[in-house]
């Protein structure tokens, strides 16, 4: 079956996805909390989800945590089956030491690298014009 | 279409001719997107986002190694996990069995599972009927009582003008209701005082004889 798979859709590599792993909305109004769930990729997203498989709370508690729970097992017994992960859940995983970490992340971690640099720059002088007045 | 246009009969027939440059006619109300937008309301396109080449080369190069890597990561996903199913299906009698087994095992949970359903939903439905069963009865007695109390209403209603038909006269009594108003004549022209006195007669004046005056029924 797996050497037959690269005839059937003309050389690509994968079955064309059915499956995807993906956030599911799950707050109320100004409060997101997630489900990481696998669904159909055409579903609706208020369908109910084929499983769930983990949960992730994108707001940082009081210890300044984002509490994030994942089922290994079950992920990688769906992503065997073929699933697909959208890119969200490609990040998170990837900060998880899952699958490697996403170039997104990199990027955002430079920039606002960049952009602490810049700010802090500004400070610094702003202080210094100060002091010198 | 050259009539419109005249500039373009002078045109040879070698020359290219770009009709996109041109509105030969106005056929819509809107302005064709073809001719852009005017240069006074340039203002309006936002800027393009400027990327340094060093940045969008970094980024090429590390989508690049997270795409071949994500790709074996999948291979391996799906191969690896294939695997344990190929090692069971070696033999196809030990396979047949192992599949058998696992079959019972799960059919025997499936079996019990299916049992304490059955119990479940037994008592939900007895529980439901009762309930139906006793709001029904309530119902009837409820009715049974509303329709009571109309009965009592009415039955006090006939009660009433029964006993307002005994001082009606019918055509029986019409002669004896005759002779007795004609012996017992009753004269309405009297007046009240405050004190509740009645003073009989028309033109009488009042007076201090106590027989005269008749204290009135309260």
């Amino acid at each position: 079956m797996n050497k037959l798979r690269g005839v059937a859709r003309c050389g690509l590599p994968f079955p064309p996805p059915t499956k995807i792993i993906r956030f599911q909305r799950q707050g109320c109004t100004n409060r997101p909390f997630y489900h990481i769930i696998v669904a159909d990729v055409k579903s609706d997203i208020h369908f109910p989800p084929i499983e769930q498989l983990g949960t992730h709370d994108p707001i940082a508690n009081e210890n300044n945590e984002k509490l994030t729970s994942l089922n290994y097992e079950r992920i990688r017994y769906w992503l065997s089956q073929g699933a697909t992960t959208s890119r969200p859940v490609q990040e998170l995983l990837g900060l998880a030491g899952f699958f490697p970490i996403h170039p997104r992340s990199y990027m955002t971690a430079w920039r606002n690298r960049k952009l602490a640099e810049e700010t802090s720059k500004i400070e610094t002088t702003g202080t210094n014009e100060q002091e010198k007045e | 279409m050259f009539k419109i246009v005249p500039k373009l009969q002078l045109l040879s027939k070698y020359e290219a001719v770009n009709f996109t440059k041109y509105e030969l006619v106005r056929f819509r109300k809107r302005k064709p997107i073809h001719l852009g937008t005017a240069k006074s309301k340039l203002f309006r396109i936002p800027e393009r986002p400027n990327q340094p080449e060093e940045e969008r080369m970094e980024l090429l190069r590390i989508f690049n190694n997270y795409r071949t890597t994500m790709k074996s990561l999948r291979n391996f996903f799906i191969v690896n996990h294939s695997s344990e199913f190929v090692e069971a299906s070696e033999d196809p009698e030990e396979s047949r069995r192992l599949f058998e087994e696992d079959f019972k095992r799960c059919s025997a949970i499936n079996d019990q599972w299916n049992k304490n359903q059955k119990e479940r939903r037994e008592k939900f439905f007895a529980k439901q009927h009762e309930e139906e069963v006793t709001f029904a009865l309530n119902r009837i007695e409820l009715e049974k009582k509303k329709a009571q109390e109309l009965q009592e209403a009415i039955e006090e209603i006939v009660r009433k003008e029964k006993e307002e038909c005994k001082t009606i006269i019918t055509p029986d009594m019409l002669d004896k209701a005759i002779e007795y108003a004609l012996a017992n004549p009753v004269d309405y022209n009297f007046a009240l005082e405050s004190n509740g006195e009645k003073i009989i007669g028309r033109n009488t004046k009042p007076s201090s004889n106590q027989e005269d005056k008749i204290v009135a029924k309260q």
